[in-house]
């Protein structure tokens, strides 16, 4: 079976990789690519563990086919590495012990980034719903909802 | 876990290349989010061998108003649509798609595709049943336009041809002193099929209900109106007691069986506490 080119943006540089076009987008990130942030879970669009964002908007990486992204952004945890609100909210998570085994994590964080990028100032119940596609079987959710909700009063102090 | 099988993959421009794909390939599926195809292809419960990919053709993705119909294109996602003004035209619709899966599947998942898997379960059928929504259907050289509920066979089996394509779904704006609302059950409140869902139509004439229709999912082998429930609804004032009488009528109108989700007794009893939340939303929406 050939392989087909694909040509996208990858956290902000234009690349190009070859791949069978039937792998899926996390395989191709963490095979092809060397991006590890990405984790490989459920693999059916469940736990959340690979969400990353397409053209800004937090997907399952398990279920977009590789050829799926030709032409599209991409960003995952690496490229959002210096990001302010994404260093927020990496220290709230650090800070507030929402991390254990960290395997959600960087789902979880690429969830609560989007999140807070459009409602810097979400109630409770919002975050629960803009992490609802994130399982964690560490934490009990807790620790997580008050480092989300910290890192919006670090961004936007009031 | 699994690989996905081999097969080629396709990504057309517009409806028509795509029409020409499906009818010159030997066993072709269509693909748009992929949040129900991909988990099928890996468990191979389904083996194409090519995928017809529609996110690349532009002129499926829109939601849009023309001629007192709410047009609602192949590849508008869920998300898309929750955040349309006009699809909150249909609150029941707007009520069901914001509350599918979690944001990752309502990113990238269909109300279209949604649609013609054609599960018992799946939530935007109902709202759409109660607003009376048609399939724009095409195939090379022909369109044909049907209800909703023509669309689904059976459990995970529509009525759509190997080359065909559902290009769009279109409902009726609706009059003013109309409202609906959709209402479900499930193990939990977070991504996770619904247990037993319904819609309810209800278009008021002041205190009286001048049409009223009715919905639900996951209590048969499809998506179903109630009918029987609607004509006792209609031309009555929406009190208590008639509230409580639909409830009653409701439960020898459908046929849920028992699965690992809910058992038949639940289902037909939610169907009745479902039924009274709904039109109790959707009137008080009117208003």
């Amino acid at each position: 079976m050939n392989t087909v080119r694909i040509d996208f943006e990858l956290n902000g540089l234009p690349t190009t990789v070859d791949v069978e076009p039937y792998i899926n987008l996390v395989d191709m990130l963490r095979d092809h690519l060397d991006i590890k942030s990405v984790k490989k879970g459920c693999e059916q669009g469940e736990c959340g563990a690979c969400t990353l964002l397409l053209d800004g908007n937090p997907v399952a990486s398990c279920l977009v086919l590789a050829p799926q992204v030709e032409g599209r952004h991409v960003t995952t945890l690496e490229g959002l590495e210096k990001n302010p609100l994404m260093v927020d909210l990496r220290e709230a998570f650090v800070e507030n012990g929402a991390v254990q085994c960290g395997f959600c994590t960087p789902g979880m964080l690429m969830s609560a980034y989007a999140l807070l990028r459009d409602n810097p100032h979400p109630t409770e119940q919002e975050v629960k719903r803009g992490i609802e596609g994130n399982i964690c079987r560490c934490t009990g959710f807790t620790k997580i909802l008050e480092a989300i909700l910290d890192a919006a009063e670090r961004i936007a102090p009031e | 876990m699994k690989p996905i099988p081999k097969l080629q993959y396709h990504a057309p421009t517009t409806v028509d290349e795509a029409l020409e794909l499906l009818a010159d390939l030997d066993q072709a599926k269509l693909v748009a989010g992929g949040t129900d195809l991909v988990p099928l292809l890996r468990e191979a419960a389904c083996r194409p061998s090519h995928l017809v990919d529609l996110n690349r053709v532009p002129e499926l993705n829109y939601i849009r108003e023309e001629s007192g119909l709410i047009c609602i294109g192949a590849t508008a996602t869920h998300t898309q649509v929750a955040a349309s003004p006009i699809a909150a035209k249909a609150p029941a619709l707007v009520d069901a798609v914001s509350r599918i899966g979690s944001p990752q599947v309502r990113n990238r998942a269909t109300i279209t595709g949604n649609l013609c898997n054609a599960s018992p379960a799946a939530d935007s059928a109902p709202p759409l049943l109660v607003h009376e929504a048609e399939l724009t259907i095409r195939s090379l050289g022909d369109t044909r336009i049907i209800p909703l509920d023509e669309l689904f066979e059976g459990p995970k089996l529509n009525c759509l041809e190997p080359d065909e394509i559902v290009t769009e779904i279109r409902l009726p704006v609706p009059p003013g002193g109309s409202a609906s609302s959709f209402k479900r059950i499930g193990r939990r409140k977070a991504f996770t099929l619904s247990v037993v869902s319904a819609a309810a139509y209800v278009e008021m004439d002041g205190a009286e209900i001048k049409e009223a229709r009715l919905a639900f999912g996951s209590v048969a082998e499809t998506p179903v109106r109630a009918p029987d429930v609607e004509a006792l609804l209609r031309g009555e004032h929406l009190t208590d007691r008639l509230l409580e009488e639909a409830a009653e009528a409701v439960k020898s109108s459908v046929a849920p069986i028992t699965d690992v989700r809910g058992t038949a007794e639940y289902r037909r009893d939610m169907c009745g506490v479902l039924l009274k939340r709904a039109l109790a939303e959707a009137e008080e929406r009117v208003r």
